[in-house]
Formats: C-alpha cells, sequence, structure tokens
C-alpha cells in the first residue's frame, strides 16, 4: 500500500504528504511524507481521525452528515484536507499553502479515486474496550511512557493484568476508563 | 541581609542549606512529575492534603530559620522577607493579605501552575489546583508572621492557572493546630551522612561541582519569582517536602493497598529518570556548561563524571562513581543523600532500600552517557524522552546498599541486561 502510495503522489508536486488512518481507531494504516518534512505521519494521524470523527458526530447531531464529507484546514503553513473514503478509512492530505485550492481539489479527487481502489474491505474487528482503552491512552496520555504505571496504582489494577488488557474484567475495565478519563481530564472517551 | 548570605554549603558532602535547613535544586518537569506521583498513588484530595501538609512543614522549619537568622521579628517584617525568600527560591511571587485570623493570598506566577499550563495544558484539561506548594508557604508564613502555634492556619488554593484561571488564589482560614516535629536542620543532616569516598575521577567531579555551586549562587527567581534557566524552569526547593510526599505516600500504599506497591516504587524511580533527562541533560547541553566544562564530547565515561558533578552541584550529596563499564555496569555510590536524614529522624531504619530517586536517577545517567549523541546537540524534548526510556529496558537497577537501612553508605547497581 504504502508503495502505491508513493506512485500516485509522485505527479503533485505541492504534496507534503498523505495519511490514510484506520477507524474507527484512528490508527495509520498507511502514509507517504515528503523528504525533509519535519513532522511524522504517525504523530499527526491519530489527532486528524479523531477530528473527522468529531466532524462526524457534529454534523450528524445537526442532521447534515454525508458520507462525502470533506474538512478543509487553512492554516498559515500548509492546507490541510480530511476525506472519509469510506465507513472503515479516511485520508489525509497536507499541500503546500501556495497550492491554489481548485488545483487541490482536482489533485486530490484524482489521488483519494485511486488510493480507494486498493483500499481493503474492512470486517470490524470487535476489539476489547480494555484493549481500546489502553491504545487511547498510549496516544493521548501527558506521559504515555509512564501511563500504564498510573493506570495501575490509580486503578488498583495489577500490572501484569494490564499487560494484557483484552483480559481485563467488566469491573476492571470500567476502573481503568473512569481512571482514562481522570488522566485525560475528559468526561468520557471517544472509542 | 541578602538571602544568598543566608546559605551554607557542607563542602564536603555537597549539601546546601539555607539558614541550616536544606535545599537542593530541582526543575519543573520533575515537580510536576513528583506531585502528579503522589496524586496517582492517593488520589487528588488526599494527594493535595499530605501535599500541602509537608509544604506547610517544610515552610515552617525554613521559615522560622530565616527569621530567627535575619532577626525579622514584626509582622510586616516577616511577611516581606518569607515572600521574597519564596521568589528567590523561583517558587513565584505571591502577595500576602494576611492577619492572625487568617485571609487571601494570590499570585499570577506560581511555579507548579504556571509549568503545569506550559507543560501540560495543551493536551489536558485539570479541574483540580497545583500549587500545594504555595498553599503551605503561605501558611507558614501567616503562622510564623503572628506567632501562632503550627498548623493553627490552613489553606486552600481556590483559583489555579493551572485550571485556567488569570491567577492563583488563596484563602487562609484558621485550622486545628497539631504538635510541630523537630526541624530536619545541618545538625540532624551530618548525623546521618558517611565520611566521604574518593571515587573514580574524583578530581574532575569535586571541581566540577564546585564551580557549579558556585555558578548556582548566583541563580535567582526573576520578576515573576520564577528561574528560567538551563532550557527548563527551576526551583530551590526543600528536601522535606520532596521526602515527606514520597514516604508518606509509600506507607499508606504498603498499608492499604500492598499490590500497588510495584507501581508506586516505579513510578517515584521514573522521577529520578525525569530529572537527570531533563535537568542533568539540560545543564550538560547549556552554553553556561560549556564555559564552566567545554564543548560535550559524547565519551561516555565524561558524561558520567558530569552526571555524577551535576548531582553534587545540585545539592544532591556526595555522589560518586565506584565502578562505570560502559554499555555493561555502573556502580554508583552516596555517602550522602537528601534523602536518608529526613527518613532516618522521622521514620527510624528502614526495612529495606529506599532510595527511589537515586535509583532511578542512576539508571538514567547510564541510558544518557551511552545513547545521547551530545555532540549533535540533541533536543531534550518528550517525544525523545519516550524514545530512551520506552520499550524493551537495557539495563536494571538495584540499590545493593542504603543508609535508610542502616548500611555504611548507599549504592546502586546497574547492569545491563
Amino acid at each position: 500500500m504504502d508503495r502505491y502510495i508513493e506512485q500516485a503522489v509522485a505527479e503533485i508536486p505541492q504534496l507534503i504528504g498523505i495519511f490514510v488512518t484506520a477507524m474507527p481507531d484512528s490508527l495509520l494504516f498507511s502514509s507517504w511524507v515528503r523528504d525533509g518534512t519535519s513532522w511524522s505521519a504517525e504523530d499527526v494521524a491519530a489527532y486528524f481521525g479523531d477530528l473527522v470523527r468529531a466532524n462526524r458526530e457534529g454534523l450528524k447531531a445537526l442532521g447534515s452528515w454525508s458520507s462525502e464529507m470533506q474538512v478543509t484546514i487553512e492554516s498559515a503553513e500548509s492546507l490541510v484536507v480530511l476525506r472519509e473514503l469510506s465507513s472503515d478509512f479516511v485520508a489525509g492530505c497536507v499541500f503546500e499553502r501556495s497550492a491554489p485550492l481548485g488545483m487541490v481539489r482536482l489533485h486530490l479527487k484524482r489521488l483519494l479515486e485511486r488510493v480507494s481502489h486498493v483500499l481493503p474491505k474492512i470486517q470490524a474487528e470487535d476489539r476489547p474496550r480494555g484493549l481500546r482503552i489502553m491504545e487511547f491512552l498510549d496516544r493521548y496520555a501527558p506521559d504515555p511512557h509512564a501511563v500504564t504505571l498510573r493506570v495501575s496504582l490509580r486503578a488498583g489494577i495489577s500490572l501484569d493484568e494490564l499487560r494484557m488488557p483484552a483480559s481485563l474484567t467488566a469491573d476492571q475495565v470500567q476502573r481503568l476508563e473512569d481512571t482514562a478519563c481522570k488522566i485525560l481530564g475528559v468526561k468520557q472517551l471517544s472509542l | 541581609m541578602p538571602i544568598g548570605d543566608l546559605r551554607q554549603l557542607l563542602a564536603d558532602q555537597s549539601l546546601t542549606f539555607l539558614a541550616g535547613i536544606p535545599y537542593v535544586y530541582h526543575c519543573h518537569h520533575y515537580n510536576l512529575f513528583h506531585d502528579q506521583t503522589i496524586d496517582d498513588a492517593l488520589g487528588e484530595a488526599e494527594g493535595a492534603r499530605v501535599r500541602t501538609t509537608a509544604a506547610h512543614n517544610a515552610f515552617r522549619e525554613l521559615l522560622g530559620a530565616v527569621f530567627a537568622a535575619a532577626g525579622a521579628t514584626t509582622p510586616a517584617e516577616r511577611i516581606s522577607l518569607a515572600t521574597e525568600v519564596f521568589s528567590w527560591m523561583g517558587q513565584g511571587r505571591m502577595s500576602l493579605d494576611i492577619t492572625a485570623a487568617g485571609g487571601r493570598a494570590r499570585s499570577p506566577s506560581l511555579h507548579y501552575g504556571f509549568a503545569w499550563r506550559e507543560k501540560y495544558g495543551a493536551r489536558v484539561k485539570r479541574d483540580e489546583p497545583t500549587d500545594a506548594v504555595a498553599a503551605g508557604f503561605a501558611a507558614a508564613t501567616t503562622e510564623l508572621a503572628f506567632d501562632l502555634a503550627a498548623d493553627a492556619v490552613t489553606a486552600v488554593e481556590q483559583r489555579c492557572l493551572a485550571t485556567r484561571d488569570p491567577e492563583c488564589e488563596f484563602t487562609l482560614t484558621p485550622g486545628n493546630g497539631h504538635l510541630s516535629r523537630p526541624a530536619i536542620d545541618q545538625a540532624t543532616v551530618v548525623r546521618y551522612v558517611a565520611s566521604p569516598v574518593r571515587g573514580v575521577d574524583e578530581d574532575r567531579i569535586a571541581a566540577i561541582a564546585a564551580g557549579l555551586l558556585e555558578f548556582m549562587r548566583g541563580v535567582q527567581g526573576d520578576e515573576r519569582g520564577l528561574v528560567a534557566a538551563f532550557n527548563v524552569f527551576v526551583t530551590a526547593h526543600l528536601p522535606a517536602y520532596y521526602n515527606e510526599t514520597v514516604y508518606e505516600a509509600i506507607h499508606h500504599i504498603e498499608r492499604t493497598a500492598a499490590g500497588g506497591v510495584p507501581a508506586a516504587e516505579a513510578l517515584m524511580r521514573e522521577a529520578g529518570q525525569v530529572c537527570v533527562f531533563n535537568t542533568f541533560g539540560n545543564v550538560l547541553l547549556s552554553p553556561e556548561w560549556e564555559g564552566l566544562v567545554g564543548a560535550p564530547t559524547g565519551v561516555a565515561t565524561d558524561v558520567m563524571s558530569f552526571s555524577t558533578a551535576i548531582a553534587r552541584g545540585l545539592g544532591f550529596g556526595h555522589w560518586l562513581v565506584n565502578e562505570y563499564e560502559p554499555r555493561k555496569r555502573l556502580v554508583l555510590q552516596a555517602t550522602s543523600n537528601y534523602e536518608v536524614p529526613f527518613y532516618r529522624a522521622r521514620y527510624g531504619v528502614a526495612k529495606k532500600p529506599r532510595s527511589y530517586f537515586v535509583q532511578g536517577a542512576a539508571l538514567a545517567m547510564m541510558l544518557l552517557a551511552e545513547t545521547v549523541q551530545w555532540t549533535e546537540r540533541p533536543q531534550l524534548t518528550n517525544a525523545y524522552y519516550i524514545e530512551l526510556f520506552r520499550g524493551k529496558p537495557r539495563y536494571r537497577v538495584e540499590q545493593t546498599r542504603c543508609m535508610m537501612r542502616g548500611d555504611t553508605t548507599s549504592e546502586y547497581v546497574v547492569d545491563a541486561l
């Protein structure tokens, strides 16, 4: 897939990077970033996946969601376009800020058609919530290097048990989730 | 009397005192991680209570000694001197509007709240205030200014920079009072140090440590009462605060939830790693260090000696390298550190080694000496920290001797896995 993306982006000189994230967990599936770029796709993909998810939920609440939804962000340095490719994948494309919007749309249409063509069909896996919470903490906790220890201490779940989060009991998962909310300063986790 | 004139140095043990009360230097990364660990162990409410009480006790010791040494006798004189000391320490600039019955305190720039917002504010929304140290300080100042008994005043932070308020605010109200405990002062400290021992590269380490100690004499709070140095916010801080919070928390866990002890101890060791990576690392990369010692060489044995010298220069005690074989083994020893006197005086002889901070620091020194490309002057970011310390462990640390346990010296052995 990565090699295919490399071929697909070759004709778009103002493209800085593209990342394809798998939903609903915002995990990076495939990416390409132009040589010499200071950020990596791994660093940004999860944030934009969450942005798309929040956007989707917000539009649904407004009753105006459609699968053609696209988010465009015009920052001082770059132009970011996020597009749902399917219910399973989101693509984020980062262009130079100087790229004309019309050209961006044209390139984007061609590029994402090619990318969509080779994406696999995913059978959504009902992954254990404990596992997903630990992965979420790993991405967003302020001190990810210490988060397992912190959760263990706060939730009263042993380190051995936390090493197998898929096997936690319902009560432990609830305590894990409460602790994750506390550590992240949120009322609920958007998993 | 300038506050700097109240400093004393127990030179052969690399221990520093202000009006006879021990102090050390720690950066905001360590301070925030330390407090976070206390709250992880005890929960927010009890954590804040323990931290505030520890700060209250520690500042009663310090300010009582400072007032006596400076001959400050009137409330106005004492309040003024106390806030000056607090600011000098890099803890922030506070305004106190107090009487013997209590009052209010506020600050636009407290070390903990300010640094928390700088480090975590963009990522985490916080509901609880951060400034237990300032609360304890405000309560202690009020009591001592008006010659009140220990714990006659209670301080509670109502607004905080870390919870996105424009400034920190505290209310001071009458407390319940409790018996004060003897101060852990210089006379107490010297009872719990061993005769200094020469380690590997001793002469160079001693010379650099002396230079750093001299340099630190010029470090003091700016107009905000903060010390921005070495790419971190630095505080002169009271070991009594760190020690009381750590050992009260770990004893509590041992009594009530023994299964949590490994995680609690690991986090306390991690705090030592956080300190060495951020403070030692940024000192090593600073222009001040280059002026003092020279440009980074990247040689592992140099980094190990330099780290040992930094520990001494920050007042952590007489650390020495007993044995060092790059990529294989480090045997770090200490004839004094800032944890031992407090533990022995307050709790007696420990049943097991308990210098968690130095355990973590030793491990981090091994990694810093051998992994970081110092000549390339890397940015010591959080991402780099994670890269270094996460994943499959490369070393393990064991404290083989501990003066808290009654051993003649403390020893930390780091071995490659």
